[in-house]
């Protein structure tokens, strides 16, 4: 008796249907989500409270797809697959469902994805990072950070007007952090990093001007495989920083030695020769792509036969392709600026759609990511935030400005840094979904945004509640393991939060389940300490 | 040892250590402490299975619950639909002033009030309504607030004086009804009661005094009714105490006695409140002849509402003498469960909570299942704030309801039920209880009912204050003592319900209406109404209509019929230009639409829907967007907070409205409300989400020019404050009576001279408008 009982289970279990998602038939077993059907069929539906442990809840609303029998959209991760059922994941509306519900939810996210400074930066350099290692005395380190992004740190550390200590949140309640002297200290005390191992893609590319721009897009494309050759009229390289700049302010032998770096990447530089319209078209002819970072120089129209305006040479603005697909162009050719640091983050841009367009993808640039900003950072706030820094003053170098940091100082100035990146940077579904969906966050700034609040005592998770997007993991999971406190919802409707009950501090709210919330966490709410 | 820990054990001793008492316990809790104690819920925690989370969770989702301490008397002001357009906010806003209360606080310094607002006290024909502790003030104006709280200080401690009287029962003169629905006990029929008792007992005349139902016609409360043996009953509508000795006196022959004690009884009671205290001596001698009051009830149906007014909600032998119970007499004679499922389908009833699902298809899924354990739930859960059906059902023919109930327990092989009602309707909680009790005594319910073999219980939920748990699966969400977040159906209650059982929930109108359906046939039942809305439907009659109330009337009847023959038209002479039906999932239907019929269908296809059945009528003075604004803000309050297209897409959208209705609109934020209410009704999990856009829906269908003007920095009928300012024109005479109440001091004493006002100063607050004797006060 009991084996037919037994049989008999199985049997239910084992009930298979048939449904059609995106016109394609598939067999799941019946009682599966319509979510999970669809992704046994390696479609992706995007959610966030949806998590593999835990019972469905249907909060977030992301996994929207429509049901194209009834026309209705409806939530896949907790409607259940049913025979005949024909769906739809990625229709018109779906999608417009998916960006309306991320539009909502990053109108009550407030939090920086990225630090302000970062954004601000022409280079996007991740200043935050380099914050931290200055501020454990790690300089070698900081500087492969800098020159993950800056290809000259030593000289713009001298010469940059610094825009990012323009949108530094500390400058709204204090003054900036000093974030141009430590990257010249980065530039000039860190060991370059070591570059071998690079694997040769056995292409070439000409880089013509060796001034910032060139030299920038030289050395990333170096280091991307890519046997660079860098032509440049002057015997030397440098350009525009070798003849326009005091040498009090960039002492020549900081120049020599930054550029000596990148050479050394085994960039071939040939000097010394104006580039004439049959050596251009040489050149094109013998390399694989051409950039051309030549400067500001009228005739250069002409010589490269390129569409241009009056400004300079017209080419896209995010992959800085040239009306000939072979061509791009960096710097100053496209428009006079006298911002290096511009032209140096050019030529690391540059790099990703000379690669692409070698490797014969879509050429689209620098992959640039979605930033949720919440605007300036008030004074309550600034509290909250030095719970994660110190309160002292900007440092200045004893021996002035010129002279630039000591170590120590350096270290001292970089631990004011408020470290506004978010810890969940690389790990966010909302960042992930709303570049997907190119979701706008202002499209719903209609009302006052909330104050940021900070919680760190805990030894290894952070809990910034602002961030939340209530989808419930972290009360669903502390409720799993029992956490004796564990996480709650607070209140209801839009001022709902989650928190510990009693406001027990958070140590108390997650005890063994800290690490997994964390990790648990779709955005960064909670994150990991480190 | 905290004081609170012998109690705490004695709680959970008494009602269990488990989640699904964790919402009766923190509502004893709070009816002990007047708030919830955290050291109180610490010490739960640690007694019982409930855990820390479980009730932080519970205790601060539902409105009723208090985490902090709150003064010694609670002043409530409601702000229900019909409150909100007869002024609430004004009101609100003027006792704050009183109380001298900052922003975010709302306990004055003395600890001695606290201030809140409440979504429905149920009372909407006295709008505006305020509640200090248990005493009603109806029809209050914003310059009353200092009076009313003397009032309140001078009859503080003096309360429940009154006496139980039984009457003798022979030897009768008559009969002499009150009304004792909550409309009736809030505008004093209470103290009318203990003055026809008074008068009664000392004159030791031989009559029956009888305590009924709401009688609907909650515009002329407090209603009595003088029945003598012989001759017409009288029915004395806005009766005040005072007048009680002389309605008596002139239909009864008092003994000798009574002369004697004449001056003694000239002692009027004085813990009267509303109406007398504000209005001037106003009484009306109206006979059910008279053609007002025929026409408010005759054109009406009552079946949910049968013998209104005529029976004493408690008295079993008397329901029982009116066909009460014959029909489960009937079921249980000669129907199958499955006949019965199959008269209700055929009967053509729709739910009468909102949705309009077919009851019989209900049954009939919750009757297939095939479980042990099944489920019956009364939803009682009336979260509409400008609706009080349920409540007067519940409060005036609660054994209606229970034989409603017990008929669908019979069909669907259930044998456990619950009544969730409200915790802000305590006499209907009373009601029922009591009726309850009363059909176990007569074997009515309990084991083996009526000699059939059929078992059936039932137990009361008091619901703690959330409009969410209206939703099915919300309500059974708070039953398990959880958070009344809803989930997704499939699986449906019918299949999968309260405790993961098959459960049938049906709304208490719907369950008043079934015993009529078995008792008359099915066909009968069917012929009235509407072809695909079958039967009748109660409406609470509320706004700027003369004659308000509790209105039961046949579905199909035209908005027209309503407000102007039921409703007796708008009231002071104003143009009809809107009725809100069905609140706040509900729409605005223009006045050029007056003849469509009230349906399921018809009202959908206008932007409304049925809802619960509020119906509240807008006047020409009544601004759309200000309407639009007000039904958000609820439910952007009440929405529980889980899905993303309701928590955040309905506080957006008030966003947009706060921001048109101060002025500070934009071109573009119309048509992105628009966008962002189809989202909202598209994207949200559960009813309340997907029909929160409708009152914007609607009013920007048929008023968007209203919208369009508020854009432009103008409220066409000058009720959005921030885009009007206050003036005095040449009919001013000087005579000061708008400087004296003015609360802000914005209009210089100037005796004999034509006033201004400092627009600088002036709050809006409308006191010096309503002040004037002579309209010189303009708004623009």
């Amino acid at each position: 008796m009991k084996l037919v009982t037994c049989n008999m289970k199985l049997a239910t279990i084992r009930k298979m249907i048939k449904l059609k998602i995106n016109n394609t038939e598939i067999e799941v077993e019946d009682g599966t989500s319509v979510m999970k059907a669809a992704q046994s069929m390696g479609i992706d539906i995007p959610n966030m409270c949806w998590n593999d442990e835990l019972e469905h809840f249907t909060s977030c609303m992301l996994c929207m797809v429509k049901n194209s029998g009834t026309g209705r959209l409806l939530p896949s991760c907790s409607v259940k697959a049913v025979e005949g059922m024909q769906i739809l994941t990625e229709d018109e509306e779906v999608v417009e469902s998916r960006k309306t519900a991320l539009e909502l939810l990053l109108s009550e996210h407030v939090g920086d994805c990225e630090a302000p400074c970062q954004v601000a930066c022409p280079a996007h350099m991740d200043i935050p990072k380099m914050n931290r290692l200055i501020a454990a005395g790690k300089l070698d380190e900081a500087l492969e950070v800098v020159k993950h992004d800056i290809a000259l740190p030593a000289i713009l550390g001298r010469i940059c007007p610094a825009p990012c200590e323009g949108a530094c949140h500390r400058k709204t309640v204090d003054e900036p952090v000093s974030i141009c002297l430590l990257k010249r200290i980065v530039g000039d005390d860190g060991v370059e990093p070591n570059l071998s191992g690079i694997e040769k893609t056995g292409k070439k590319v000409a880089v013509i001007g060796a001034g910032p721009a060139g030299l920038a897009a030289a050395y990333y494309l170096q280091l991307k495989g890519i046997q660079v050759t860098l032509f440049d009229k002057n015997e030397k390289a440098g350009g525009l920083l070798r003849t326009a700049i005091n040498d009090e302010i960039l002492p020549k032998e900081v120049l020599d030695r930054e550029i000596a770096a990148i050479l050394k990447t085994g960039v071939l530089f040939e000097g010394g020769k104006a580039i004439s319209a049959e050596k251009y078209a040489e050149i094109k002819s013998g390399y694989d792509a051409v950039v051309l970072a030549t400067g500001a120089l009228a005739e250069n129209a002409e010589v490269f036969g390129l569409k241009a305006n009056p400004k300079g040479i017209e080419a896209d603005k995010s992959t800085y392709q040239t009306s000939d697909e072979k061509v791009f162009a960096i710097g100053n050719v496209l428009r006079s600026s006298r911002l290096a640091v511009r032209s140096v983050g050019q030529g690391k841009e540059v790099a990703h759609s000379v690669l692409q367009f070698l490797n014969k993808q879509k050429v689209l640039g620098e992959p640039r990511l979605f930033n949720s900003r919440f605007g300036r950072l008030v004074a309550n706030e600034y509290a909250e935030y030095l719970k994660e820094s110190i309160d002292t003053k900007r440092t200045l170098p004893k021996s002035g400005v010129q002279s630039g940091f000591t170590r120590d100082e350096a270290v001292a100035e970089a631990k004011r840094c408020l470290h506004c990146d978010c810890r969940a940077i690389d790990d966010c579904k909302l960042r992930e979904y709303s570049t997907y969906y190119q979701a706008d966050q202002k499209r719903f700034n209609t009302g006052a945004r909330r104050s940021i609040t900070k919680q760190v005592s805990h030894g290894s998770v952070v809990y910034e509640p602002q961030k939340c997007i209530k989808c419930g993991i972290c009360v669903r999971l502390t409720e799993k393991y029992t956490e004796r406190f564990g996480f709650t919802y607070i209140g209801r409707g839009f001022d709902v939060v989650v928190g510990v009950p009693f406001e027990e501090a958070l140590e108390k709210g997650l005890t063994g389940t800290a690490v997994k919330v964390a990790k648990s966490c779709p955005t960064g709410a909670i994150s990991l300490k480190e | 040892m905290s004081e609170y820990f012998t109690y705490i054990d004695q709680l959970i001793a008494e009602k269990g250590s488990t989640k699904k008492s964790l919402i009766p316990i923190l509502q004893s809790i709070q009816k002990k402490y007047n708030y919830l104690p955290e050291d109180a819920l610490r010490y739960l925690a640690d007694r019982s299975e409930i855990t820390s989370a479980e009730i932080i969770g519970v205790a601060s989702f539902y409105s009723q619950f208090r985490l902090h301490p709150v003064g010694e008397h609670m002043i409530k002001v409601c702000i229900g639909t019909a409150c909100h357009v007869k002024g609430a906010v004004q009101v609100y806003d003027a006792f704050r002033r009183e109380l001298k209360l900052k922003e975010g606080i709302n306990t004055d310094e003395a600890g001695k009030y606290t201030i809140e607002k409440v979504a429905c006290l149920g009372c909407c024909t006295l709008a505006p309504v305020v509640q200090i502790d248990g005493t009603t003030y109806g029809h209050v104006a914003s310059d009353q607030v200092e009076q009313i709280i003397e009032d309140f200080e001078s009859i503080k401690g003096k309360k429940d004086t009154g006496k139980a009287r039984k009457a003798d029962g022979t030897q009768l003169q008559g009969e002499i009804r009150i009304g004792l629905g909550s409309c009736c006990v809030a505008s004093g029929s209470k103290e009318i009661q203990e003055e026809v008792e008074a008068v009664v007992n000392e004159s030791g005349l031989r009559v029956s005094l009888k305590h009924v139902g709401c009688v609907g016609m909650c515009h002329q409360v407090p209603l009595v009714e003088v029945v003598p043996n012989e001759g017409e009953p009288t029915l004395y509508a806005k009766v005040k105490p005072e007048d009680v000795k002389n309605i008596v006196e002139s239909h009864f022959q008092a003994p000798g006695l009574f002369a004697k004690l004449k001056n003694k009884l000239m002692h009027t009671v004085e813990t009267i409140q509303t109406d007398r205290n504000w209005e001037g001596v106003e009484r009306y001698e109206i006979s059910m002849r008279e053609k007002p009051v025929a026409s408010f009830l005759g054109n009406q149906l009552p079946i949910a509402t049968e013998y209104r007014g005529m029976i004493n909600p408690l008295d079993i032998n008397e329901y029982k003498k009116r066909g009460g119970f014959s029909a489960l007499q009937k079921v249980f004679e000669s129907y199958s469960p499955q006949e019965v499922v199959d008269q209700i389908k055929q009967s053509g009833i729709r739910g009468r909570g909102g949705g309009g699902f077919p009851t019989g298809i209900k049954w009939e899924a919750v009757r297939k299942q095939n479980s042990e354990v099944k489920y019956l739930i009364c939803n009682g859960d009336e979260g509409d704030p400008g609706a009080f059906m349920d409540r007067m059902l519940l409060e005036s023919y609660p054994y209606r309801i229970i034989e409603g109930m017990t008929i669908a327990a019979y069909a669907t092989g259930i044998h456990h039920g619950y009544f969730y009602i409200r915790a802000e309707y305590p006499l209907a909680v009373k009601r029922i209880r009591e009726a309850l009790k009363i059909c176990h005594e007569n074997n009515l319910l309990g084991k083996n009912i009526l000699g059939t073999g059929f078992d059936l219980d039932f137990q009361i939920y008091e619901g703690a204050g959330a409009f969410v748990c209206g939703e099915e699966t919300a309500l059974i969400a708070s039953i398990e003592g959880n958070r009344g977040f809803p989930r997704i159906r499939p699986p449906f209650p019918a299949e999968s319900g309260l405790f993961g059982k098959p459960t049938l929930v049906n709304n208490t109108e719907t369950f008043a209406q079934i015993a009529y359906i078995l008792r008359e046939g099915w066909e009968k039942f069917a012929e009235i109404g509407t072809a695909r809305s079958t039967g009748t439907k109660v409406f609470a009659l509320a706004g700027k209509v003369a004659r308000g109330g509790l209105i039961e009337v046949p579905m199909g009847i035209t908005i027209r019929e309503v407000i102007e023959e039921i409703g007796g038209g708008i009231a002071n002479g104003k143009k009809f230009k809107a009725v809100q039906i069905g609140g706040p999932s509900g729409g605005c239907i223009p006045a050029e639409f007056a003849d469509t019929p009230i349906n399921f269908e018809s009202l959908q296809e206008m932007g409304a829907m049925m809802g619960s059945g509020g119906l509240v009528v807008l006047d020409e003075t009544d601004c759309m967007v200000d309407i639009a604004r007000y039904f958000l803000s609820f439910t952007q309050e009440e929405s529980c907070g889980k899905c993303t297209f309701c928590r955040v897409g309905t506080r957006r959208m008030l966003d947009i409205l706060e921001n048109i209705t101060s002025g500070k609109g934009k071109q573009g934020d119309i048509q992105e409300l628009e966008k962002l209410a189809e989202w909202t009704a598209k994207g949200s999990l559960c009813g309340l989400g997907r029909t929160a856009p409708n009152p914007v829906l609607s009013t920007l269908k048929y008023f968007r020019d209203e919208y369009e003007a508020h854009i432009n920095g103008v409220c066409p009928t000058g009720k959005c404050s921030h885009l009007i300012k206050y003036s005095v024109n040449d009919n001013c005479i000087g005579c000061t009576k708008c400087v004296q109440k003015c609360p802000v001091d914005a209009i210089p004493f100037t005796p004999h001279e034509k006033h201004s006002i400092d627009t600088e100063l002036c709050i809006k607050c409308d006191a010096c408008r309503a002040a004037c004797p002579v309209d010189a006060i303009d708004v623009k």
